[in-house]
């Protein structure tokens, strides 16, 4: 018996990452192999025969799990009653401008697109936004989308998350799949801090904690989190692009954990809404380790954190703290 | 004595409880043990493009082999996209797939093509302004006459190839010809892509789910004289399962519009894009690649361009597209479909063409 299909917004789907990202879950990636979806592609008017270009690709590609598309540079037809929006479009930081002058441009958007979510999307709607900043994004989206449930608006860390990982497993030459629980905390930005102190390996002799096996503090506490921290940056410069294929697949990755649950003895890092914990500032939108289960995601609690750590916390608490400011008094 | 027999006999079968209730046990628990399959290496050439970067992403994925098969990638392309194909790389890893075993990102055809089992062969030269014919085919006459002797050379036993970079056909038929050792069946070319986009059509025109229209085939060449023919296939309606000429009802509109929007797809995307097909043609290779290894649904066929053998009176020795089965790895031509005045045209229509880009790619090996 098929399921009912999903309604899944893209916004912004007419751009790179959208391009890389309706595939996936036309294939089942972001809700499973057998979850049928209708898909709603948003985007701006100049964008508008792109968009309708991309369209008649998702019909050429006859894929049996999407049963409707929905092409619309209107706002309102695009949010109608989705179950699970995927923010990606959002004004692009380009040369010689100021942070203030992208986040004025971006907060002006999250404001509209707050309204129009709010009044027409399913309830229970899941929300995830990619575009930068993601997290002052997502901020102003839930303080204008007041009757959409805190805990459902999020946004992307997942991208980092997995890079992580994927460090871990370059430097100890294993399979990533044999690595977990790393953390991201923070925001998604150069700031954000990728901790392995909970994270584990599994090897032939069991699971066995990163830092016991990687052996190199220095490298851990330093080359690491650059690393990772800078990642962005280094796609850009060898591709002439910023990342979409890895950023799409952290999209599917977070929704699809959202939705059908973290698997036992795992987490994975999200951009939830803080309720103080650790200490994080509550009020922002901040990447914890968190678990999934019945469609909710729960900080995991009681991780040890060190001295190092508290402090790298605490920065990209500050620099949330002081994007929120900037934000608001954008809307004055 | 009979005591003593009575009780030998109930320490034998306390025995063979045990052992039958142990051995139960242990195969239990190695069906919990999830043995992992050994992965398949597949390459994919001009990997640092646009249809590369669409398509990586659903092999890593599972889309291709199967959501349990493990793989390993190798992409080729050339030194100029040389950093380009290392930043692909790097977001691979950076995915963290767990199905992708390892990446291998090169310029060096002969480490691209070593132990692969599945070879995509996205890379060619693309048509440019001003270009003539002759110079594209002469470009790509030499690109797969190379990496044929490659791919023989190094690949596993048993290489499937797919062939998408176009003259799709022809340069199929160049691969071919010059690794014969890697056996004619094992060679292909991409029409998927037309097929897929005949059932989009179709589709959209009934105004039922893609999944329900099956059976359309795309004859000859992966251009603009390639046939889309409707005239066995099927679709399920809410009155059951009907031809599709009889549920579209419209001979005129199947005869010509129908046929031409197929055809031009291609171009139509250019126009809306700005780009070519990406996402679909990646898809679409998924498509022809999963079939081929893991078989085709029942009562399906598939269009796939191979080598021709005769069937439906098309010259043997071209790269034709046929409606095809899979099983067990191989393909198999559906031989015995009725074929009308209309179809036999434009069926050896596409079959000329085709024979004229084979003259004129050895022409060009000639001049070589």
């Amino acid at each position: 018996m098929a399921k009912e299909p999903v309604r899944v917004l893209v916004t912004g789907a007419a751009g790179q990452i959208g391009y890389a990202l309706v595939p996936m879950i036309a294939r089942g990636v972001m809700l499973g192999a057998d979850q049928p979806v209708i898909l709603h592609m948003l985007d701006i008017p100049p964008a508008a025969e792109t968009l309708n270009g991309v369209k008649m690709e998702l019909v050429d590609a006859a894929f049996p799990l999407l049963k409707g598309v929905v092409a619309t540079t209107d706002v309102v037809e695009a949010c109608t009653g989705v179950n699970v929006a995927v923010m990606v479009g959002g004004f692009p930081r380009k040369e010689g401008m100021e942070r203030k002058d992208v986040m004025s441009k971006n907060v002006s958007i999250y404001k509209s697109q707050a309204s129009a979510l709010e009044q027409h999307a399913a309830p229970n709607c899941k929300v995830l936004v990619v575009a930068n900043p993601a997290n002052t994004n997502a901020l102003i989206l839930k303080e204008f989308a007041p009757s959409i449930p805190a805990k459902n608006i999020t946004c992307l860390t997942r991208l980092d998350h997995n890079r992580a990982l994927g460090q871990i497993s370059e430097k100890l030459n294993v399979q990533v799949s044999d690595v977990k629980n790393v953390i991201i905390w923070g925001n998604h930005s150069s700031s954000q801090y990728p901790d392995v102190n909970h994270a584990t390996v599994m090897t032939p002799s069991g699971e066995k904690p990163v830092r016991e096996l990687v052996k190199d503090d220095a490298w851990l506490n330093g080359e690491f989190i650059t690393t990772v921290q800078q990642r962005g940056a280094a796609i850009i410069k060898a591709r002439k692009l910023s990342s979409a294929l890895s950023a799409a697949s952290a999209a599917c990755d977070h929704i699809r954990d959202w939705v059908l649950g973290t698997p036992e003895g795992t987490w994975v890092s999200m951009g939830v809404y803080s309720d103080g914990s650790y200490n994080a500032p509550a009020g922002v939108i901040y990447s914890f380790p968190v678990t999934c289960k019945n469609g909710e995601w729960t900080i995991v609690q009681g991780l040890a954190i060190d001295e190092f750590s508290r402090k790298k916390l605490d920065l990209t608490g500050q620099e949330l703290t002081e994007e929120k400011e900037l934000a608001y008094s954008c809307l004055s | 004595m009979e005591q003593e027999y009575i009780i030998l006999l109930q320490k034998i079968l306390v025995v063979l409880f045990s052992v039958t209730l142990f051995w139960k046990i242990i195969k239990h628990m190695c069906g919990l043990l999830v043995i992992e399959k050994e992965p398949v290496t597949v390459l994919v050439t001009g990997a640092a493009g646009q249809i590369g970067y669409a398509l990586l992403p659903m092999i890593a994925r599972g889309v291709m082999l199967g959501p349990d098969q493990p793989v390993i990638i190798h992409m080729l392309d050339i030194e100029p996209a040389a950093e380009a194909l290392n930043g692909v790389k790097m977001e691979l890893i950076d995915a963290a797939f767990p199905l992708l075993k390892d990446v291998v990102a090169t310029t060096d055809v002969v480490e691209a093509c070593q132990g692969v089992n599945i070879a995509v062969m996205v890379g060619g030269f693309p048509r440019k302004e001003g270009m003539e014919r002759k110079d594209v085919m002469s470009k790509n006459v030499s690109i797969y006459k190379a990496q044929a002797s490659a791919l023989e050379q190094h690949a596993a036993p048993d290489c499937k190839v797919l062939v998408v970079a176009n003259p799709a056909n022809t340069n199929a038929l160049i691969l071919k010809e010059f690794a014969p050792s890697i056996p004619e069946k094992n060679i292909t070319c991409l029409t998927r892509l037309d097929h897929n986009r005949a059932l989009g059509q179709i589709s959209e025109k009934l105004n039922v789910h893609v999944s329900d229209v099956w059976n359309v085939i795309i004859w000859g060449n992966h251009s603009s004289t390639q046939y889309p023919d409707i005239n066995h296939a099927t679709v399920k309606t809410t009155n059951g399962e009907k031809s599709v000429r009889d549920a579209i009802a419209n001979d005129n509109w199947l005869n010509t519009e129908f046929i031409t929007t197929v055809q031009q797809r291609g171009a139509t995307i250019i126009k809306a894009r700005k780009l070519s097909s990406a996402l679909s043609a990646a898809s679409a290779a998924c498509d022809h690649i999963r079939d081929w290894v893991l078989g085709t649904p029942k009562g399906t066929w598939v269009s796939m361009g191979v080598y021709s053998d005769g069937s439906y009176g098309i010259q043997p020795g071209i790269m034709y597209s046929f409606p095809v089965t899979c099983e067990k790895g191989q393909w198999s031509i559906v031989n015995g479909l009725k074929i009308d005045e209309l179809s036999r045209e434009k069926m050896d229509a596409t079959a000329k063409e085709l024979m004229d880009e084979k003259t004129l790619a050895y022409s060009c090996l000639i001049d070589d």
